[in-house]
């Protein structure tokens, strides 16, 4: 079971959850962004299913960990859903929502069929064992996916401060578990102390979402010298 | 129809991309995919031969310790 010290870093980030949905709701923007704060939202619920679960059944429990990779993949699924929305933001004067539609479920597509082909020689549990292995090359699409929002931004020059700061803190997100992931392998006698950086990394999405929301008002716009000037 | 095609053309060059990346981030560790384990020694998992420590996962949604793998 965990300590003290892994329980305060776990709830951490609980706050900053709540706090995203209130500024949403309080800034006009939970429609908007609906596919966030679904993320955000189901997030939260997961945190709360996984204690209770925790605590009646314990950390080896079948149930809390079906219970905790299944959510963890519905997660990553509501996840790439909000990336998805973030790219029909950014691509609306375009008017190319519907191929960024029919590119988010061609990936999601391949990436299940990716994951199947690799989990499908598995002897037991496959459908566990396809989950889990979905919900890792997910997150990962959905790095490189952000990298190439952000590209796209800087080309368009794009204005809206608040699509800005919702994709760079995404993109932050994902680039600092990935990098903690690679750093751990790359120096495992530091594996302990970066072991407790994964729990506070989650808390910076809800925070830095909660500013936006809060700080930043739709209309807000950046001059695109302040952001970058690249040839078109 | 060929715009679709451009387009899912598209889709599976970041497909690519992504499980590139995802080879570069992991290649160092003992590519065990990604899960904390309980007490007691812990097997390869069934996907991946070798042994060595099984690292959590780097990708964790919400708060919550990480369980050992379900499929023991």
């Amino acid at each position: 079971m965990p300590g003290p010290f892994e329980y305060i870093l776990w709830f951490l980030c609980t706050p900053f959850e709540v706090a995203a949905l209130v500024c949403a709701f309080k800034r006009k923007a939970l429609r908007r962004y609906f596919f966030l704060n679904l993320y955000v939202a189901a997030s939260l619920v997961a945190s709360l299913g996984r204690f209770q679960i925790l605590h009646h059944y314990g950390l080896n429990s079948s149930a809390y960990v079906y219970f905790y990779y299944y959510s963890d993949a519905l997660l990553t699924i509501c996840l790439y859903f909000a990336l998805t929305s973030l790219y029909s933001y950014v691509f609306h004067e375009l008017k190319a929502e519907r191929y960024v539609s029919l590119v988010a479920f061609s990936l999601l597509v391949g990436t299940a069929i990716f994951s199947y082909s690799v989990v499908q020689q598995s002897s037991g549990k496959f459908a566990t064992h396809f989950v889990v292995e979905l919900s890792q090359n997910l997150y990962f699409v959905g790095l490189v996916l952000t990298y190439l929002l952000w590209a796209s931004i800087l080309k368009m020059r794009e204005t809206r401060t608040r699509v800005i700061q919702l994709v760079l803190s995404l993109g932050v997100y994902f680039s600092l578990f990935a990098a903690t992931y690679a750093l751990r392998n790359l120096y495992p006698p530091m594996s302990s102390l970066l072991q407790a950086l994964p729990p506070l990394i989650a808390c910076f999405l809800p925070m830095a979402w909660a500013y936006a929301f809060w700080h930043l008002p739709e209309e807000a716009r950046l001059v695109p010298a302040r952001l970058a000037v690249v040839p078109r | 129809m060929s715009r679709k095609l451009t387009v899912v053309f598209l889709a599976m060059l970041v497909l690519v991309g992504a499980m590139s990346l995802k080879t570069v981030v992991v290649t160092h560790g003992d590519g065990s995919v990604i899960m904390a384990n309980g007490g007691g020694p812990v097997p390869p998992t069934p996907w991946k031969n070798g042994g060595g420590p099984v690292p959590p996962t780097p990708w964790k949604n919400g708060g919550g310790p990480v369980p050992p793998t379900p499929w023991k």
